[in-house]
């Protein structure tokens, strides 16, 4: 299937990464979901991942290279849980091309801007649309405005990522990885909404 | 060369009879004359050696036309604090180098490489969408708000108007043919976009005459030119680093950068020579210092050879065989390391990997602090191997200093990869590989100490690493530091590196060379060493002794091998040879630990024995 972004592999697993499944049973109980975070570099892809899965914040983390892979279970209160296969991205420019590497098959695409950057919010919707174009037909997309705790440098009013979220039909939050505000909701709600798989 | 007093032998064996200073003095144009250009024009003060000799003429003329700046570099540099300005004259010149932010079209080919041809090149159509979507909405800058996000860049706040930045011993500079910066070691690339076009203009008019410049002397300093296609690179330099060494420096920058872009990035360059290549390379500032960085350290920089982490044969062994199992299933490449030092490697079939493109591999992980945080999937070019493909690099780390690079054609191929390092995990584990990984990181390998005196007890010993090592000797000396220092006759370091394998070990470092500077004195002797040998001009040399204040400098070069060693100044001739035939015979007794033999190339077998 090579690099084609347009052919996601649907048929073999509804909500994961179609053939390249290593073991691991997928039913109603137990989800298993491969997520992508997109979105510029330096918004905050990485320390929401690390908040999430670690709990940790590290100030003076690091540029990502190609992507990094970590996942997380969380428990939901019906029971039922989500193991997020969780591919962080890296926001450069040269890396773009190779972002269909990487969101191809992907259940859940999180897209990050930062509210203290105009600029990373145009990348996002740049992000969004071409996963509308390229991406699974029934992928969960959720718009994420991090670096919430720096509200006196906010360069993007909530009202426009609630719109445009609105708009694409996607889910929105404001996060702060670096207080942790938001970030297990977030990852919360987008297991919330994901379709189950049939029960037979 | 102040440094240079000493004397040169290149013939094949040693000079007979140790020399008085002044007969060394007396045949040290070899030493001295490496610095000298076979082709040059002198025009205030500024040497210029170009490619062809018959463009001289034309260099000379040239030379006159630009030597505001290039007349000026001596000066000015020696008197920086005058707040002379030198290159400012051509910011004028290019004056749209920080605005036009331009998407790049850059689409790195993906792992279409000859063997496998699974990856797909169908969507180049969707590729040039997506650019073109980019166009219309971003603007590709680093913004300034964010810029604590990207790893530290050292002085960012100079440019060529600050005194601190003219004092930097040593810069390298990247830049495209429209004499757009693309790095700069020190300060920001933005800033620089004057100085930028004057090295480009130098560049230019040379290549006018159909020519292409190599190198300008300006009193101490070098300007060292390296053209690749619409890519130039530039290193400024009063290190006294011989102009090989320089040159090399420059191919292993433009390298690294090829292992991050890929050699596709020329085509934005067809498409719009004006093209800002910055943004393309954004975060990778912390690549490039560190490859800079080691420069100043790590000899496989210019030796072109690997180093292997000393082990026990079985140990290594059992590294191998588990990761020849995962070659054997589609893997291109299998690389365990530690640090900058290989523990085991093995390529598919008859894919080899070239000791640079490890160099520059390594280099680029360990530098990327992401790769520490989890396991990632990245896409990597080898130069050596294809410089206009991507490779597909999974890479985890075990510890804080030893990880596993898994290189495939594949894109697809992440969770057979995960898959791969789970079993490499499990075994390496059950046979303690990582435990004596760590062992050997603190243990270290070679240590003159060891060399033994008197080479009949030497078949006493077990021809194991550091096990006839006389603790109680060694205690003492770390107590009296100044007194006996190093091994036996006077030596003090020495690196072996073998031809056929393309492997170096060198021996660890100790007393008196135990300071950061020391080491990097010492290194930049080697480098120029290596270079002189080398030298096309006037050897191949077989042998070389040199004695100047700090070193007695002793390389033997022969078919199999190359050995460098440094002693104490004084030490006596005889009894250095002596000691150098005796480091050989030790290399041959833990050849099995020391480097990683395969089965073709012959290792250490052939002897040697250096005569006086």
């Amino acid at each position: 299937m090579g690099c084609s972004a347009s052919l996601p592999e649907r048929s073999s697993n509804q909500l994961g990464r179609g053939n390249s499944e290593n073991g691991g049973g997928q039913d109603a109980k137990n989800l298993r979901v491969k997520l992508v975070l997109l979105g510029d570099s330096g918004v905050g892809k990485s320390c929401i991942v690390l908040r999430f899965v670690r709990g940790q914040f590290d100030p003076t983390s690091k540029v990502t290279v190609g992507a990094s892979f970590l996942s997380q279970t969380i428990a939901l209160q019906d029971s039922t849980t989500v193991k997020f296969e969780i591919w962080d991205t890296a926001g450069q420019e040269r890396y773009a091309s190779l972002a269909p590497l990487y969101y191809r098959g992907a259940a859940v695409a999180v897209v990050v801007y930062d509210i203290t950057s105009l600029e990373s919010f145009n990348k996002a919707q740049y992000w969004v649309k071409e996963l509308q174009k390229h991406g699974s037909s029934d992928i969960v997309l959720a718009l994420v405005g991090n670096k919430a705790d720096l509200h006196e440098q906010r360069e993007v009013p909530i009202q426009d990522g609630i719109e445009y979220a609105e708009k694409n039909g996607m889910f929105f939050i404001e996060t702060s990885a670096k207080t942790a505000d938001n970030i297990n909701e977030l990852f919360e709600e987008i297991a919330k909404r994901l379709p189950r798989p049939s029960t037979n | 060369m102040p440094s240079d007093t000493g004397s040169s032998a290149p013939h094949h064996d040693l000079d007979p009879e140790p020399q008085s200073v002044e007969e060394q003095l007396a045949s040290v144009t070899l030493s001295v004359s490496d610095g000298q250009p076979s082709t040059h024009q002198e025009t205030n003060g500024v040497v210029l050696e170009s490619v062809n000799q018959n463009t001289q003429l034309v260099m000379e003329e040239q030379l006159q036309h630009i030597s505001v700046p290039a007349g000026e570099i001596d000066e000015v540099r020696e008197s920086a604090d005058r707040g002379v300005v030198w290159g400012r004259t051509a910011s004028e010149v290019d004056m749209d180098g920080l605005s036009s932010p331009s998407s790049s079209g850059y689409a790195g080919e993906r792992g279409s490489s000859s063997e496998t041809s699974g990856s797909v090149i169908g969507d180049v159509v969707e590729q040039d969408e997506i650019e073109e979507t980019r166009n219309d909405v971003i603007v590709d800058e680093v913004s300034e708000s964010r810029t604590p996000w990207l790893p530290a860049k050292r002085h960012v706040d100079e440019d060529d108007a600050s005194i601190s930045w003219r004092k930097r011993k040593k810069h390298f500079f990247i830049l495209s043919n429209s004499g757009k910066p693309i790095y700069s070691r020190y300060g920001d690339e933005h800033k620089l976009a004057g100085f930028s076009a004057t090295l480009q203009a130098i560049i230019s008019f040379v290549e006018d005459g159909g020519d292409c410049v190599k190198l300008l002397r300006a009193g101490k300093h070098q300007v060292v030119f390296l053209v690749k296609g619409p890519i130039y690179l530039v290193c400024i330099s009063c290190t006294e680093e011989p102009y090989e060494s320089l040159k090399g420096q420059l191919e292993l920058i433009y390298d690294q950068m090829l292992v991050i872009l890929t050699k596709s990035v020329n085509r934005c360059f067809e498409k719009n020579p004006k093209f800002d290549m910055t943004p393309l390379l954004g975060g990778t500032d912390v690549v490039f210092s560190s490859l800079i960085h080691s420069f100043s350290w790590n000899p496989a920089t210019f030796l072109h050879a690997y180093t292997c982490l000393p082990l026990a044969y079985a140990t290594r062994q059992a590294a191998g065989a588990i990761l020849q199992d995962v070659a054997d299933s589609g893997v291109l490449f299998a690389i365990l390391m530690s640090r900058h030092k290989v523990v085991s490697l093995v390529g598919a079939q008859k894919a080899s990997l070239h000791p640079d493109d490890m160099l520059l591999l390594a280099n680029f992980v360990m530098s990327s602090e992401s790769f520490r945080t989890s396991e990632s999937f990245s896409p990597v070019c080898l130069p050596r191997y294809n410089p206009f493909a991507f490779l597909y690099a999974y890479i985890h780390y075990f510890d804080a200093d030893t990880y596993l690079m898994l290189l495939t054609t594949n894109s697809d191929a992440f969770y057979h990869l995960k898959d791969c390092r789970i079993r490499i995990e499990a075994v390496l584990f059950k046979s303690n590989v990582l435990s004596e990984v760590q062992r050997s990181l603190i243990d270290g390998g070679m240590h003159i100490e060891d060399l033994l005196v008197d080479p009949l007890t030497r078949s006493e010993s077990s021809s194991h690493l550091g096990q006839h090592k006389p603790p109680t000797e060694s205690l003492e000396r770390l107590k009296e530091p100044y007194l006996g220092v190093g091994g036996p006759a006077g030596l003090w370091h020495f690196i072996y590196r073998s031809i056929y394998l393309d492997q170096y070990v060198s021996s660890e470092f100790s007393s008196p060379i135990n300071t950061p500077r020391q080491q990097k004195r010492l290194y930049r002797a080697y480098q120029k060493l290596f270079a002189s040998m080398h030298d096309k001009g006037v050897g191949p040399h077989k042998t070389q002794f040199r004695r100047d204040e700090n070193y007695v400098l002793l390389c033997w070069v022969t078919q199999d091998f190359e050995l460098y060693a440094a002693f104490d100044p004084l030490a006596d001739k005889a009894s250095a040879i002596k000691a150098c035939n005796r480091v050989c015979q030790w290399v041959k007794d833990v050849e099995n630990e020391i480097f990683l033999l395969d089965f073709i190339a012959p290792s250490v077998s052939f002897r040697y024995t250096l005569q006086e």
